[in-house]
């Protein structure tokens, strides 16, 4: 086993490996196919860093590079200081959740619990209670002689946890381990990983392309796309400061409203008829410093306000299109000029109306500004 | 269970699969009650026109049957079946399966692992009789002719190339996601290969197992030319027991139920394997 730099005990058995993984430049090439180029991450110790994003975007074969399931083109990929690069998976230290849980069939609960340590050749006894810990912290130990097919998805899916954290491995990688289950297990399991890894402090790696998994689960958020990472940052940053247009869209439920506006004189945007914004000082001399003529604004549909009549300057006057009630809140599409269209969700259940007139507001806050051209964020 | 498609169907298309199925059946079973009826009968009622219902035509007797297995000739051939059908089933799996399995999963830089199973597969279309002579030139320099040593390798270069292209469909079914989760669980090429693969596809090598030795057990063209005395097979000795008189057909009936035997009685143990294994994984769940 692979020297941790740091170790703490938690129970009995469970020893806390922190590892620190670092990867530098790493790059995977399918011939001329570029699957991911430059990876560049350094997690801290016990992180849970969620890589997210749309299919074929690279998240997984970066996820299979760490394990060792993939060669690496370029690039370095370190866990606890030490080059893993051209090691077996074996050697890695790593314990991986698959999607569709890869459990062996043609063995009960324990023994794939135990498979890992069986290989390592551990005393029997030490085996033993070491699976029965990890079963009674996931609440399976019950389970230890049914084989998969008698489990539910649920049961099964902590048999493949359980399978992970027995080896007590420095690092935890998850590859959609919950896209396979039903919404309202989902969101059970997602808290219990969140508890589970908290409570083991290992640091994990953890695929989805489902954006809402990653916000509610993720200490760090690499967003991924084509292959390239387009921003590393907190859940908290990612929503508030997306570094680009790919990032501001796919964060965030519903997505961001994007219009294309003109830069008139003075820091004001136009779009459309009746489509007007006056930009705060810092923002209208950041795109004057960068001589924009066009822009995309950016606004969140949660953050446009609608406001009463003669209230707010920044008012743009618009009708109500669709009216989509989400039950908490409500979902409005809503024309401002002839093809213009914004989405706006208002904390509101019921009683708005299509048809309606109204007049929206954009607080200068929630404002985001991209370069056309570069699509990256323009507003500071 | 309750088969829809069958309840659903008309009265006339009902009638007309079950005539059809009715006159499979005859034609299968026809041959063995042929043999079963003659094995019964003395030499000179299988000459005897109009001795066809026992008891009432002919009277039954059980001399051919005693007289066979009490026959150290074919009781040997018996052995001679049963070892080389049991060295060839083993000796194809142990080489076959582990090449099954590279074919599988790895991808070799100068050919295409599909090429080399379409190579091992061209060993099937070639009709065996055409081998016949420089094999047997072979065997003889060698000299394993009238060996078991020489059948089983003989039949083994038949059979591998069935066993590689089988077995290599039956391994792709194994999940790799399985196969990958043993990997990062620590899982040597080899202890995935018989801790997950095989096990995972238990049903398909039994199956591959027995169709392998079903081949052995019935082959009579390459035995009966290689082997005389010591080596001989069942078949080479069915076939080489007409004697200067013409054909015992009271002993010949006895000498191929004796034959058939093992195979059918296999047959029923591997029957839970053999429908799904002979889908070749097509519709494992």
């Amino acid at each position: 086993m692979a020297t941790a730099p740091k170790r703490q005990t938690i129970t009995n058995h469970f020893l806390l490996n922190v590892a620190i993984v670092e990867l530098t430049k790493v790059t995977k090439r399918y011939g001329n196919v570029l699957a991911v180029e430059n990876f560049d991450l350094t997690t801290k110790n016990g992180e849970f860093v969620v890589l997210v994003g749309p299919s074929g975007c690279g998240k997984t074969t970066t996820m299979r590079m760490i394990a060792g399931l993939e060669t690496v083109s370029e690039g370095e990929i370190k866990i606890g200081g030490k080059n893993v690069v051209g090691m077996i998976p074996r050697e890695r230290d790593v314990a991986m959740v698959f999607q569709n849980y890869a459990l062996f069939p043609h063995m009960n609960v324990f023994g794939n619990m135990s498979f890992g340590l069986r290989l390592r050749k551990l005393p029997k006894e030490k085996v033993e209670s070491r699976v029965k810990e990890a079963a009674t912290i996931l609440g399976i130990a019950h389970l230890l002689d049914r084989r998969p097919k008698e489990l539910s998805g649920g049961e099964r899916q902590r048999v493949a946890l359980g399978r992970a954290i027995v080896r007590e491995p420095q690092v935890f990688l998850m590859d959609e381990p919950l896209s396979n289950i039903d919404a309202k297990l989902r969101v059970e399991m997602r808290a219990e990983i969140i508890k589970l890894q908290r409570r083991l402090g290992v640091t994990t790696f953890y695929v989805t392309h489902d954006q809402v998994e990653a916000l509610s689960m993720g200490d760090r958020i690499v967003v991924m796309s084509k292959g390239h990472v387009q921003q590393i940052g907190t859940p908290k940053e990612l929503y508030n400061t997306p570094a680009n247009r790919f990032v501001a869209g796919f964060i965030g439920s519903p997505s961001m409203n994007f219009i294309l506006t003109k830069v008139v004189e003075g820091g004001t945007l136009t779009a459309g008829d009746n489509f007007k914004i006056v930009l705060p000082p810092p923002m209208a001399t950041a795109l004057e410093t960068r001589g924009l003529r066009e822009v995309w604004l950016g606004v969140r549909p949660e953050h446009i306000r609608t406001a009463r009549n003669g209230e707010a300057e920044n008012a743009i006057p618009g009708v109500v299109d669709v009216v989509e009630p989400q039950g908490a809140s409500t979902i409005l599409q809503v024309n401002v000029g002839s093809d213009l269209k914004v989405i706006v969700q208002v904390n509101e259940q019921w009683g708005r109306e299509a048809g309606e007139r109204l007049r929206l507001s954009i607080p200068a806050e929630s404002i985001h500004l991209f370069d056309p051209a570069t699509e990256q964020q323009v507003s500071n | 269970m309750e088969n829809l498609l069958w309840r659903n169907s008309k009265w006339g298309s009902k009638l007309v699969a079950m005539a059809i199925a009715c006159v499979a059946l005859v034609w299968v079973a026809i041959p063995f009650l042929w043999a079963f009826n003659n094995s019964i009968k003395t030499e000179a009622d299988t000459f005897r026109q109009g001795a066809v219902i026992p008891f009432l035509q002919f009277t039954p007797s059980l001399d051919a049957w005693k007289f066979v297995l009490s026959d150290p000739q074919a009781l040997n051939c018996l052995f001679s079946s049963a070892l080389v059908g049991v060295g060839t089933t083993l000796f194809v799996l142990i080489l076959g399966t582990p090449a099954a399995y590279s074919l599988a999963r790895f991808e070799f830089k100068r050919m295409k692992s599909r090429d080399i199973t379409l190579w091992f597969l061209s060993q099937r279309v070639l009709p065996p009789v055409v081998v016949l002579t420089p094999f047997y030139i072979l065997l003889a320099e060698l000299g394993l002719i009238d060996t078991w040593l020489g059948l089983i390798l003989l039949y083994s270069t038949f059979n591998l190339a069935f066993c590689v292209v089988i077995m290599r469909d039956i391994f792709r079914d194994v999940s790799k996601e399985v196969e990958e989760a043993a990997r990062i669980e620590g899982a040597s090429l080899w202890q995935i290969f018989w801790m997950i693969a095989v096990p995972l596809s238990l049903d398909g090598l039994i199956v591959t197992a027995f169709i392998v030795f079903a081949f052995c057990w019935n082959e009579a063209l390459f035995a009966s030319a290689v082997t005389s005395q010591h080596a001989a097979t069942m078949p080479a000795f069915i076939l080489a027991s007409r004697s200067t008189r013409g054909v015992d057909f009271n002993q010949a009936a006895v000498n191929t139920l004796v034959a058939i035997a093992p195979p059918v009685i296999m047959s029923f143990f591997v029957q839970r394997y053999l429908a799904r294994g002979l889908s070749f994984g097509a519709v494992k769940g």
